[in-house]
């Protein structure tokens, strides 16, 4: 499950040209567009439900976040195991009985958890309700976490963490954060590591579960073709006898954040790579960060966009790479910023080079105008797409439960991207595009690419094949 | 995370990528089905809401107006992919859809994305065996700008030397990315050249290496001359936008571009399979063997295809299906999928296997024939025909919730069906299907002679 306002952040653009005179913004009209009403109701134990009507299709998209994630693993990959054990089983239904049951419907139920929020989402035809939701109550209510079914699943798991490792691209994210916040608990992966899933047990399932999973933790978020006072009437009888048991327990992720204190590499060898897959970054914002929306245009002419600075520069006009990017990825309380690529080994250190050069001219050179006047319009005229179907919305509204952001988020999206002015985007610059002691993890042929690895930073070499994602 | 730009990508030839977001895959083997009782339909698209007019120049245009969001879609479909390259040429028609944004007359190199950026627009296309697709999404006040950025590199192209240089080097990265990232396509490459003897259908979209490197300038002329003509393509614009608008615009940019003489007919035919085929691929990082299974099937015209996507539902969809319960269930496979892409001529029906630890690869080969054997030899229960008949419903009225999935499929079965309101009729089609159908068809086609097995691994197995 990926964060709404994470991919925003990678993705963003919208306007169409004009003038801006002095520190004034320009203005370009690309329609008009705001988030579609919606009620917000909050049960007697908490439990907090958004619905909002949306009738093209006769569908239902139905999401509950619970406010618990990797950053509350006791064991890596505990939480992430406990949002897919939800699965196995629940209400003394077995899981090939929920399986066969939704499928019968074409509807899904799919479970996961990312850094600091477990998810549960289901999509089905509207004519569907009555026996959906009590599946999808089960599921987050009364899991089973049958001790059978758990084994099977964690064994699988194990061989699908070696078997990710098959695609750098898949896991270069992972060692990237690892390598960022180390012990924090921002670092830990959320699909855990094949040693330590390989260690987890039913009862640490369990514990998690009774520990996290409880109304006043949890939104539900539905969205689609429906009937608000009988769906409320509908999630009073199955939500509204669910009891808090125990205050959940938060850490406090502002403590103990990283300090970058000089560049580092970490290499990771994979001997039979045609390709070399790096990252190169450091510390990025917080979700609640005030210019969220102007780093997402300066990030837009950086490295957001086709005609971006970064795949201009090493895609078109050098064919180094078929794509290159960079983006902010912003969590509840810190972040990271990363310029993605990939590129032949032989072509490696031109590659990353030219990539740094690139990233240079935001202080060398700054913005002009009319890129400006662009990427607003970009930004803007993307917008809406992103907030079309009943999951998109579902997720946009978990989103705002789990980092505390309201409806301005997509109200005040255009007037914030209009005002922004030159001025504004030197500031930003400035402040929040990390400059000193980048941090860079290559994935590729060792062998090939050693040497190059150590003009960035001091080099820390691992295997591939090794468990985890680094230190 | 997404490191490149999804522009540009290839096909969905690699479904497995896919996994995990089931419900976004409209594109490509999209397919609907549906039961004509208990559903409210009243707000989701039908036939009539569409309406299509044809310029003078032959150029099919469909538009469905729907303002739910101040956007709108322009797709153009282009009826050339790798089917109508040759050897020395393959890959041209992927080739070619990155050059037909290097630059053209009144848009110079890199101005047709600046622009169209600058309009508050993104772009991406496609490529398959079968067709080339452009995709505009763009906020609907920029509709003319679109009409004039397409109608300038459709009738005046310019192909520049120094552009084909540095765009060469970008495709042979995209091939290599897709080969270092995708056991997939890894596979796919070599299975294909085996399962095909004659038709073109045996390269990869991505084509050879050796072609990528050596094609001319002459070559990427002539390609476009033979195929960007207006009768070669179906557009269909979805979205904030009024019909009159559309026809006005339509008839002021696109219709002065002259037809020309259609192409010529691709006459290979693909001589009948008459024994099992097989490939390996060795690959060291790969942790445990994949099996790929590919069967060739008719094309999408043909009366089958609706059972043979039910079968491949029946097969693989959710957790309930014959591989979900008798392989990754079991702990034999982690995953096992298929795909079965709309098709202008007969291709190939496949079959993916990842497997778990310990198992080797003719242990995984053998468990995915024994699913495939059980439906040949058992048939299948009418729960399960009626399962996967409402997972195809379910899938239509996805497809149908947003402008760029409307847009998508009307033009996908406008282009294998010949009509894009066949799109509507499909419920009826796969309703009509029996549990009959499905077995006849498992008999006739997913059998030994008719397949090709390729298997991806780290070692070889050997002689003893």
């Amino acid at each position: 499950m990926t964060c709404t306002l994470a991919s925003v952040a990678m993705l963003s653009g919208c306007a169409t040209s004009s003038k801006e005179v002095g520190g004034v913004a320009t203005v370009v009209e690309t329609g008009r567009f705001s988030l579609p009403q919606y009620q917000t109701i909050t049960l007697e134990n908490g439990l907090k439900v958004n619905m909002m009507v949306q009738k093209e299709v006769p569908l239902i998209t139905m999401s509950a976040v619970v406010r618990v994630g990797a950053v509350n693993d006791t064991t890596s990959g505990l939480a992430s195991m406990t949002a897919d054990g939800l699965m196995l089983g629940a209400a003394g239904q077995s899981k090939a009985d929920i399986e066969q049951t939704l499928d019968f419907m074409g509807a899904s139920l799919q479970t996961g958890a990312d850094n600091e929020g477990s998810y549960i989402s289901t999509h089905f035809m509207s004519k569907d309700l009555d026996k959906v939701l009590p599946i999808f109550s089960h599921v987050i209510l009364q899991p089973d976490f049958d001790q059978t079914e758990f084994t099977k699943l964690q064994q699988r798991q194990v061989v699908g963490l070696s078997q990710q490792k098959e695609s750098p691209r898949a896991v270069i994210g992972r060692y990237f954060n690892k390598l960022i916040f180390a012990q924090h608990p921002y670092g830990n992966p959320s699909s855990g590591n094949s040693e330590s899933v390989a260690q987890l047990t039913i009862d640490q399932l369990r514990a998690f579960h009774q520990s996290y999973y409880q109304p006043n933790n949890t939104a539900i978020s539905i969205v689609g073709d429906f009937n608000p006072s009988d769906m409320r009437t509908k999630l009073e009888a199955v939500f509204g006898q669910w009891q808090n048991t125990e205050v959940a327990v938060q850490a406090d992720l502002s403590q103990a954040l990283p300090t970058l204190t000089k560049s580092r590499v970490l290499l990771v060898d994979k001997p039979d790579a045609i390709e070399t897959t790096f990252v190169i970054g450091g510390l990025g914002i917080s979700m609640d960060n005030p210019d969220y929306v102007g780093l997402t245009v300066v990030n837009t002419i950086l490295g957001g966009r086709f005609t971006s600075w970064l795949n201009d520069e090493l895609r078109v006009n050098a064919g180094l790479t078929y794509g290159a990017r960079s983006g902010f990825s912003p969590y509840s309380k810190a972040g990271v910023f990363q310029i993605s690529t990939f590129t032949k080994a032989d072509t490696t250190k031109e590659a990353i080079d030219l990539a740094l050069k690139t990233y240079a001219r935001l202080w060398e050179k700054g913005i002009d105008q009319a890129t400006l006047n662009s990427a607003k319009a970009y930004v803007k005229g993307q917008f809406p797409t992103k907030y079309e179907k009943a999951s998109q919305l579902a997720g946009l509204m978990s989103d705002m439960y789990l980092y505390g952001f309201n409806d301005d988020f997509i109200n005040q999206f255009q007037t914030k991207v209009d005002g922004l002015t030159l001025a504004d985007t030197e500031r930003l610059i400035k402040q929040y595009f990390p400059q000193q002691h980048l941090q860079y993890v290559l994935i590729g042929n060792a062998a090939k690419i050693a040497d190059i690895a150590k003009q960035y930073g001091e080099v820390t070499q691992i295997s591939i094949t090794d468990s985890g994602f680094g230190q | 995370m997404t490191l490149d730009f999804q522009r540009f990508i290839l096909t969905i030839n690699d479904r497995k990528q896919l996994k995990g977001a089931k419900y976004e895959t409209y594109a490509n083997g999209v397919a609907v089905v549906g039961r004509s009782c208990g559903t409210s339909v009243v707000n989701a698209t039908t036939a009539k809401d569409i309406d299509s007019f044809t310029l003078d120049n032959s150029m099919k245009i469909m538009v469905l107006e729907d303002s739910s969001i101040p956007n709108a879609n322009m797709y153009l479909f282009w009826k050339v992919g790798s089917r109508n390259e040759v050897p020395g040429i393959t890959g041209i028609s992927h080739f070619f859809e990155h050059m037909m944004f290097n630059g053209s007359k009144k848009y110079g190199p890199k101005m047709f994305d600046r622009t169209m950026e600058a309009a508050g627009g993104a772009n991406n296309a496609y490529t398959t065996e079968d067709m080339t697709v452009y995709t505009n999404w763009f906020p609907a006040n920029a509709l003319e700008t679109i009409f004039d950025l397409e109608a300038d590199r459709i009738a005046n192209l310019d192909i520049n030397a120094e552009m084909v240089e540095s765009e060469r080097g970008v495709v042979q990265s995209e091939r290599t990315t897709g080969l270092e990232n995708s056991n997939w396509r890894t596979i796919q490459e070599a299975l294909k050249s085996v399962a095909f003897a004659a038709h073109p259908y045996s390269w990869s979209v991505i084509g050879y290496e050796s072609d990528i490197a050596a094609w001319t300038l002459a070559d990427l002329q002539q390609y476009h001359k033979t195929y960007y003509a207006p009768n070669n393509a179906v557009v269909v614009i979805a979205g904030d936008v009024k019909l009159a608008e559309v026809k006005k615009l339509a008839n002021q940019y696109f219709a002065p571009i002259p037809a020309q003489a259609p192409p010529k007919a691709v006459r290979t035919v693909e001589p009948l399979q008459k024994g099992e085929r097989r490939v390996f691929v060795k690959k060291e990082s790969v942790t445990t063997p994949n099996v790929m299974l590919a069967y060739h099937v008719p094309a999408t015209s043909h009366a089958d295809y609706y059972a043979l996507d039910l079968l491949s539902a029946i097969l693989s969809q959710g957790n309930s299906s014959r591989f979900y319960q008798g392989l990754v269930d079991k702990q034999i496979a982690t995953e096992a999928v298929t795909y079965m892409p709309m098709s202008f001529d007969p291709n190939l029906f496949y079959i993916l296997g990842v497997a778990n630890s310990g198992i080797d690869a003719k242990n995984l080969e053998l468990g995915l024939i024994e699913q495939i054997n059980l439906i040949a030899t058992d048939g299948v229960t009418s729960n399960e025909l009626e399962k996967v008949k409402n997972l195809k419903l379910m899938e239509f009225y996805q497809t149908m919730e947003t402008i760029n999935g409307k847009a998508d499929t009307l033009g996908t079965y406008e282009m294998y069906f010949g009509r894009f309101d066949k799109l509507f009729d499909a419920p009826d089609r796969y309703n009509t299907v029996t549990a009959e159908d499905i077995q006849r068809v498992a008999q006739t086609y997913l059998i030994r002679a008719n397949r090709t097995v390729g298997v991806l691994a780290a070692t070889e197995e050997s002689d003893k």
